[in-house]
């Protein structure tokens, strides 16, 4: 089985943690994700009536 | 040497350039660096929310400590996702069927969350392995079971991502081969053949984007565990 072949391993090995670690991070890192805006309410506000004067 | 099956996974090279590194350094241009504008284009805004839903779910059951990993399994998922999807078009190789690749990330990751669990709270680790509630008379069996099942863990994480990937890939070669050499001699068992090649395709697709999430998830599950 050819994945049983020891000699490219170690470079493989070094290589690809080498881009998981090297390449992909600032790329994952500048992702940003912006507070979602909040709905406003459908119901109104409940009103209650007065019947006093202003003063 | 005549060509066998399995010769598709021989580290390939070409004009003496090993494909390994052009397999493992051209799919990242596919992932765009965003830049602080508040609108990209399309493509960076899947990836965006593809990256926070993954990331939200993903650390939905850890504790804050384990939020530290985010990073990490976040580019670990992109990783191992791209490179599982890219090798299914024909004539591309997929590095993650070697094993030296997939025993390289499990163990160093898997050593991670268990020294982080021994340093941290090695009470704690230590006591995952004897469940509550074992009869008294089982304990030392089940926490010799235990011990092997913890250090068997590196091992199943890497080999279920290649021997999936290889085995997928074998297969996809058997039956399109079987589906080439059968067109002359009998067409309609050869159309049959291609349509079992299709839906292995499909299968296929599947495997490669689930085999990635099991393996970020097992990890996050051994960090649960740990920390």
């Amino acid at each position: 089985m050819p994945q049983l072949n020891p000699s490219p391993w170690f470079a493989i090995l070094v290589f690809s943690w080498l881009v998981l670690l090297v390449v992909i991070p600032p790329k994952v890192v500048a992702h940003t994700f912006p507070k979602e805006p909040t709905l406003q309410s459908a119901e109104k506000p409940k009103t209650e009536p007065w019947n006093w004067p202003w003063h | 040497m005549t060509l066998s099956f399995f010769d598709q996974f021989m580290s390939p090279s070409l004009l003496g350039i090993p494909l390994m590194a052009l397999a493992l350094t051209l799919p990242w241009t596919l992932f765009p660096a965003p830049t602080p504008r508040w609108l990209h284009n399309r493509l960076l805004a899947l990836q965006n929310w593809f990256i926070g839903r993954f990331a939200q779910e993903l650390l939905l059951p850890l504790s804050p400590a384990g939020h530290k990993w985010a990073m990490l399994f976040a580019s670990l998922m992109l990783y191992l996702i791209s490179l599982n999807m890219l090798g299914l078009l024909p004539y591309t190789f997929t590095p993650t069927t070697q094993l030296s690749l997939n025993l390289g990330l499990a163990v160093p990751l898997w050593l991670a969350t268990v020294i982080i669990g021994m340093r941290n709270q090695p009470t704690i680790a230590l006591g995952h392995l004897l469940p509550e509630g074992t009869p008294t008379l089982l304990i030392p069996v089940l926490i010799i079971i235990e011990t092997i099942s913890l250090f068997i863990r590196p091992i199943a994480l890497g080999v279920r991502l290649t021997a999936n990937l290889t085995a997928g890939h074998l297969l996809i070669q058997l039956i399109a081969t079987a589906a080439f050499v059968l067109l002359p001699l009998m067409p309609t068992v050869a159309v049959l053949t291609g349509a079992l090649l299709f839906l292995l395709t499909l299968l296929e697709v599947a495997v490669a984007m689930i085999q990635a999430y099991v393996f970020v998830l097992l990890l996050s599950l051994y960090l649960q565990e740990n920390v």
